[in-house]
C-alpha cells in the first residue's frame, strides 16, 4: 500500500469517525444524565430551580413532601396509572393483532407488501391525528354515542336491562351511553396507537414460521386448533411476551391520549412530566425525577425484552 | 385459507381506518367545530391550510424542513455506524449502534425532557437546527436498521469476485456495495421523514414555543380543541405516508425491511 | 515458464490447521483439478491462490514472480464462484464488462469485447439482460466469461457446477474444458466431484484433511491409487483387512496372492476394483468361495453383491461383456481375484 497517497483518506475516515462517535455520545447520553443531574437539583419558589444534591424529589415521588408526618402514594398512583394503561392496552393489542399477523404472513408477497403499506402508514400517523379520530366517535354529541340513540340502540339496551350494567362501568350517563371519560376509551385508544406495531414486531416471527411444521401436525391428525395451540403458540411464545413488553414500554409515555381520555384523577406520569417540566407546576427538579423513575420503568422492561429476544434466538 | 381468518383481517382494517376515515370526513365541516358526519360539506379547509392561514401554512413549511433535514442527517450519521457494523463488527460500532438506538427505544417525554435541558444549556433552544438535530438523533435507529438489512443482503463472494476482478477496496465499495445497499438508504431516509413529521412532543421541548411544526401546532391547541383546519393536516400527513410506503413496497422490499424471511417467496 | 508453483504453502485459523505445508507445480495451460470432501481443504487453497487468504506459511510464485502477499485485486486471476456472485445490480454486459470498465477502459470497448466473450460462451443477444432472468446454466456462463474478460493468467473456479443440474452439469463440464483447451489458460477447478474431475482434469490433486493424497493424471489416480484413501475415494472399491505374510496377503484364513511386497507381519489394507473381480469357476490362484446375496442390472452395468468367505463384496460387468452363466441370487458361487488387481496398502489408523 502506497502510504503517501493513502495516509491524507485514513486521516481523514479518522476524523469523520472522532467526530461522530463524539456527536453521538454528546447528543445520546448528555440529555439523560442531565435529566438525571437535575432530577437531585432543588425548585426555588418564585424563580426556576438551582443546582443542589438533595433527594427530596425522590422522597416525594415515594411518600410525599411532609414525611415522615404524612405519607401520601399520590406520585406512585401515578405511575401505577402508567403500568395499568400501558399493560391492558398492550396485551390487548397483541392479542388481536396476532390473528391478523397469522393471516397477513400466509398472504402473497404482493398482497403482504399492499398491506404493509396500509399499516405503516397507520402506524406512523401521530397521536394527536389518532387522538381526533376517536376523540370524535367517542364524545357525547357525536359519533358512536350519537348513532347509538338514533338507531334506537340506547332504547334496546334500556329495555332488555344492560344499561344499568353500562352505569355501573360508568360507560353511560342516565340518557345515553358515554364514553368519555373513561377507561375504556383510554385503553382502546392505547391499543389501537400500538396495534400497528404489534403487527409489525410479531411479522418477523410469523413469516419465518416453517409451514412444514404445521403441515407435518397436519399429517399425523392435528386439527386447526390443535395445531395452533400445539405448534404455532409454542414457537412464537417468546417473540409474543418480547412484543407486549416493548408495546408495553411505548405506552408508558402516552400523553395525549391519557389527557384527553382519562379521568383527571387517573392521570400518568407522562403527563404530571409534562406538566411540571413546561406546563403550569413549573417544577423540573422533581419533574426530572419522575422522568428518571419512567426511564429506570421502561429500561428494566426493555433489557427483560432484551433478554427474551436473546433466548428466542438461541437454537 | 379460511374465510374466517379473512373475515378476522378485513375487520381489523375496518376498525382500523374507522378513526382515519373519520377525521377525513371532518376536514369537509365548513363550521369551526368537528362534526360527523360533516355538516355542509365544504373544501374552505384546505384553502385555509395550505394557503390562507399564515399559521399553518409557516407550520406547514418548518414541518417540511425539519423533517427533510432530519432525515438527511440521520441517514448521515447512521451510515458509517451501520458499515462499521457490517464490516468490522468492532466493539466501537456496537456502542456507537446501541447508543444511537436508545433514544428510539425509550418514552420520547423522558427524552425530549433531556434535549430540552441540553439545548437551553448549549444555547441551541428554539432554534430550528437544534430541532432537526434531536430529531435526527431520536429517528436514528431506523435507518441504522435498514441500511444494517442491506449491507447484510449483500453477498460477500460478491465483494470477493469484485477483487478478482482488480477491484480495489473503494472501487469494490462504489461498486457493489453502494448500488445494493441505496434502496435500504433511501428506505431509512423515508422512515425518518414521515416519523418526524408526526412526531411532536420532543420538537415541543426542543423549539420552545418559538416555531410550531403542523403536529406541534395541533398539540399545543389541544385545549381549545379540534378544528377541522387540523383534520387537513391529518388527510395531507395520512396522504404523505401512503405515498412514502407505497414507493417504499413499489422500489424496495418492504416485506424483507419488515423482517420477511428472504428466501421465501 | 510462466507455471503457478506452491512452496511449503500452508494456512491456519488460530489453532486448526486448514493446509497443511503443500508443494505444488500448475503447469501452464493445464487444467488441474483439486479434488476432496467437503473441508479437505481444497477452498481454501484456491482461495490462498486468488489472493481473497494469505498463507499463513510458505511462498507462492507466478513465472518466478513472487505474488504471495499480492492481493487479489492486483493478482487478477479470473475467478468463477460457487454461487457465481453475478452482481444484480449488472445486466449481465455490465458484469462481463466489469473488471474492464473499474480499470478504465472506454465503455464502448469494453462493452464489445463483452458481447463477444458472451457469443463464446454462446450467450450471443443475452447482453441486456438482468441476472434475475437467467436460469442455472446461463449464469454460469456468465460468470465464466466475466472471469475471463480480464484476461487472466489464472483461471480458478470454485465448484463451478455445483449449483447445476446433473445433466446439464456433464455438458458443461465437456464444454469448459473445450474453451479451456481453446484459450490455453492455466486452470484450477476446485471439485468434490470425481466424475468432474476425471472429465476435465490434466491432473487431479486428492486433497484430505488439508493434506495432499496425491498428485497424478486422471488414469492414475484410478488404477494406481498411492493409498487406501485415494483408492476409497476414487471409484468404488472392495477393502479387506489382512497381514502380509511369505509373500501374500492373509485375510482371515483365506491366503492370496498378489504383485506387493510388504514387510513380513506387517498390517495391511487391500482394494480391490468392483469390475476386477471375476464370476467363473476356471481352475485358478486366488478363487475364493462366495455366495450370491443381491443383484441388479443397472442399464450399462450389472452389479452383483456377494458374502464371500473373506467378507462382503462387489462384482461389476459391464453390459456386452459376456458372463456365462449368470448367477442370481442366492447361488453359491466362486469369484477370482487377479493378484495384479489387487493394490495392498499398509493400514494406518485413520483419524
Amino acid at each position: 500500500m502506497n502510504t503517501a497517497s493513502h495516509d491524507p483518506r485514513a486521516l481523514l475516515r479518522k476524523t469523520a469517525m472522532t467526530v461522530l462517535t463524539t456527536f453521538i455520545i454528546v447528543l445520546c447520553v448528555a440529555p439523560f444524565l442531565l435529566v438525571l443531574a437535575i432530577s437531585f437539583g432543588r425548585k426555588v419558589e418564585g424563580a426556576a430551580w438551582v443546582w443542589d444534591f438533595t433527594f427530596a424529589n425522590y422522597q416525594r415521588f415515594f411518600v410525599g413532601t411532609l414525611w415522615p408526618d404524612e405519607v401520601t402514594f399520590l406520585y406512585l398512583q401515578q405511575l401505577s396509572y402508567s403500568f395499568y394503561f400501558a399493560l391492558i392496552a398492550s396485551i390487548f393489542a397483541v392479542l388481536t393483532a396476532l390473528p391478523f399477523t397469522l393471516t397477513l404472513s400466509k398472504l402473497s408477497r404482493n398482497a403482504q407488501a399492499a398491506w404493509l403499506v396500509f399499516i405503516m402508514s397507520s402506524l406512523s400517523l401521530s397521536e394527536v391525528f389518532i387522538v381526533m379520530g376517536w376523540d370524535i366517535l367517542l364524545s357525547n354529541n357525536s359519533g358512536l354515542p350519537k348513532l347509538f340513540r338514533e338507531t334506537g340502540l340506547t332504547q334496546w339496551l334500556k329495555d332488555v336491562g344492560w344499561f344499568q350494567t353500562l352505569r355501573d362501568w360508568g360507560l353511560a350517563n342516565p340518557r345515553n351511553v358515554k364514553f368519555k371519560t373513561s377507561d375504556f376509551a383510554t385503553v382502546l385508544t392505547m391499543s389501537y396507537l400500538v396495534w400497528p406495531y404489534a403487527v409489525i414486531l410479531l411479522y418477523p416471527a410469523l413469516s419465518r414460521l416453517d409451514p412444514s411444521l404445521s403441515e407435518a401436525a397436519r399429517t399425523m391428525g392435528a386439527g386447526r386448533w390443535t395445531i395452533t395451540r400445539t405448534v404455532t403458540l409454542p414457537s412464537i411464545r417468546l417473540p409474543l411476551l418480547g412484543t407486549t413488553l416493548l408495546l408495553f414500554v411505548f405506552l408508558l409515555g402516552t400523553y395525549v391520549a391519557v389527557t384527553v381520555f382519562a379521568a383527571p384523577h387517573k392521570q400518568t406520569v407522562a403527563v404530571a412530566i409534562y406538566s411540571n417540566v413546561r406546563g403550569s407546576n413549573l417544577n423540573a427538579p422533581f419533574g426530572s425525577a419522575q422522568a428518571i423513575m419512567l426511564l429506570i420503568s421502561a429500561s428494566f422492561c426493555l433489557y427483560l425484552g432484551h433478554l427474551l429476544n436473546k433466548k428466542a434466538e438461541a437454537p | 385459507m379460511r374465510i374466517g381468518s379473512m373475515i378476522y383481517m378485513w375487520l381489523s382494517a375496518l376498525v382500523l381506518a374507522m378513526p382515519i376515515f373519520v377525521v377525513c370526513a371532518a376536514a369537509l365541516n365548513s363550521g369551526r367545530s368537528m362534526f360527523f358526519p360533516p355538516r355542509e360539506p365544504t373544501l374552505a379547509r384546505f384553502k385555509e391550510f395550505f394557503i390562507s392561514e399564515p399559521i399553518w401554512t409557516e407550520a406547514l413549511m418548518n414541518s417540511i424542513i425539519v423533517a427533510f433535514g432530519a432525515a438527511s442527517l440521520a441517514v448521515l450519521m447512521a451510515w458509517p455506524i451501520a458499515y462499521m457494523l457490517w464490516s468490522s463488527g468492532s466493539k466501537l460500532s456496537k456502542i456507537l449502534a446501541g447508543l444511537g438506538s436508545m433514544p428510539f427505544a425509550v418514552p420520547p417525554i423522558v427524552f425530549g425532557v433531556g434535549l430540552g435541558f441540553f439545548w437551553a444549556f448549549t444555547g441551541g433552544l428554539g432554534e430550528m437546527w437544534a430541532g432537526i438535530i434531536s430529531h435526527a438523533v431520536l429517528l436514528m435507529a431506523l435507518p441504522i436498521v435498514t441500511i444494517s438489512i442491506g449491507l447484510q443482503s449483500i453477498d460477500r463472494s460478491h465483494l470477493n469476485a469484485a477483487a478478482t476482478m482488480g477491484a480495489t477496496d473503494q472501487v469494490a465499495f462504489r461498486t457493489v456495495v453502494l448500488p445494493q445497499t441505496i434502496p435500504y438508504s433511501i428506505s431509512g431516509f423515508f422512515f425518518v421523514l414521515v416519523l418526524s413529521f408526526n412526531e411532536f412532543i420532543v420538537i415541543f421541548f426542543v423549539s420552545a414555543s418559538s416555531y410550531a411544526t403542523v403536529t406541534l401546532q395541533i398539540f399545543n391547541s389541544l385545549r381549545n380543541g379540534y378544528t377541522p383546519t387540523m383534520a387537513v393536516a391529518a388527510i395531507t400527513f395520512l396522504s404523505v405516508s401512503i405515498i412514502v410506503f407505497a414507493a417504499v413496497a413499489r422500489w424496495g422490499d418492504l416485506p424483507r425491511l419488515m423482517g420477511a424471511d428472504p428466501t421465501r417467496k | 515458464m510462466h507455471d503457478l508453483v506452491l512452496k511449503g504453502v500452508s494456512k491456519s485459523f488460530g489453532n486448526t490447521v486448514a493446509v497443511e505445508p503443500i508443494d505444488l507445480t500448475f503447469g501452464k495451460g493445464q487444467l488441474t483439478a483439486l479434488l476432496g470432501p467437503s473441508g479437505c481443504g481444497k477452498t481454501t487453497l484456491l482461495r490462498m491462490l486468488a489472493g481473497l487468504e494469505e498463507p499463513t506459511i510458505g511462498q507462492i510464485t507466478l513465472g518466478g514472480e513472487d505474488i504471495t502477499f499480492k492481493r487479489a485485486h492486483k493478482r487478477k486471476f479470473g475467478m468463477v464462484f460457487q454461487s457465481f456472485a453475478l452482481f444484480p445490480h449488472y445486466t449481465v454486459r455490465e458484469n462481463v464488462a466489469y473488471s474492464l470498465t473499474i480499470s478504465g477502459v472506454a465503455k464502448d470497448i469494453a462493452f464489445a469485447k463483452a458481447d463477444e466473450l458472451l457469443n463464446t460462451v454462446q450467450l450471443g443477444g443475452f447482453g441486456d439482460r438482468r441476472i434475475g432472468q437467467l436460469s442455472g446454466g446461463q449464469r454460469q456462463r456468465v460468470a465464466i466469461a466475466r472471469a475471463l474478460a480480464q484476461e487472466p493468467k489464472v483461471f480458478l473456479l470454485d465448484e463451478p457446477m455445483s449449483a447445476l443440474d446433473a445433466k446439464l452439469r456433464e455438458e458443461m463440464q465437456v464444454e469448459l474444458r473445450m474453451l479451456q483447451q481453446s484459450l490455453g489458460i492455466t486452470t484450477i477447478v476446485v471439485t468434490h466431484d470425481q466424475r468432474e474431475a476425471m472429465t476435465m482434469a490434466d491432473k487431479i490433486v486428492v486433497m484430505s484433511n488439508g493434506r495432499v493424497e496425491q498428485v497424478a493424471p486422471p488414469q492414475e489416480i484410478y488404477h494406481k491409487p498411492a493409498n487406501a484413501f485415494v483408492a476409497d475415494f476414487i471409484g468404488k472399491t472392495n477393502f479387506f483387512d489382512g497381514v502380509f505374510e511369505n509373500g501374500k496377503v492373509q485375510i482371515g484364513q483365506t491366503i492370496l496372492d498378489c504383485d506387493a511386497g510388504f514387510i513380513e507381519g506387517s498390517d495391511i489394507r487391500v482394494a480391490i476394483r468392483p469390475e476386477q473381480i471375476y464370476i467363473d469357476t476356471a481352475p485358478d490362484v486366488n478363487r475364493i468361495s462366495a455366495d450370491v446375496t443381491f443383484v441388479r442390472d443397472l442399464g450399462p452395468v450389472q452389479e452383483y453383491h456377494l458374502n464371500s468367505e473373506i467378507g462382503p463384496l462387489i462384482v461389476e460387468y459391464a453390459a456386452g461383456e459376456d458372463l456365462a452363466n449368470k448367477p442370481i441370487m442366492g447361488q453359491k458361487t466362486t469369484v477370482r481375484l487377479p493378484p495384479d488387481a489387487l493394490q495392498v496398502f499398509p493400514r494406518e489408523p485413520r483419524p
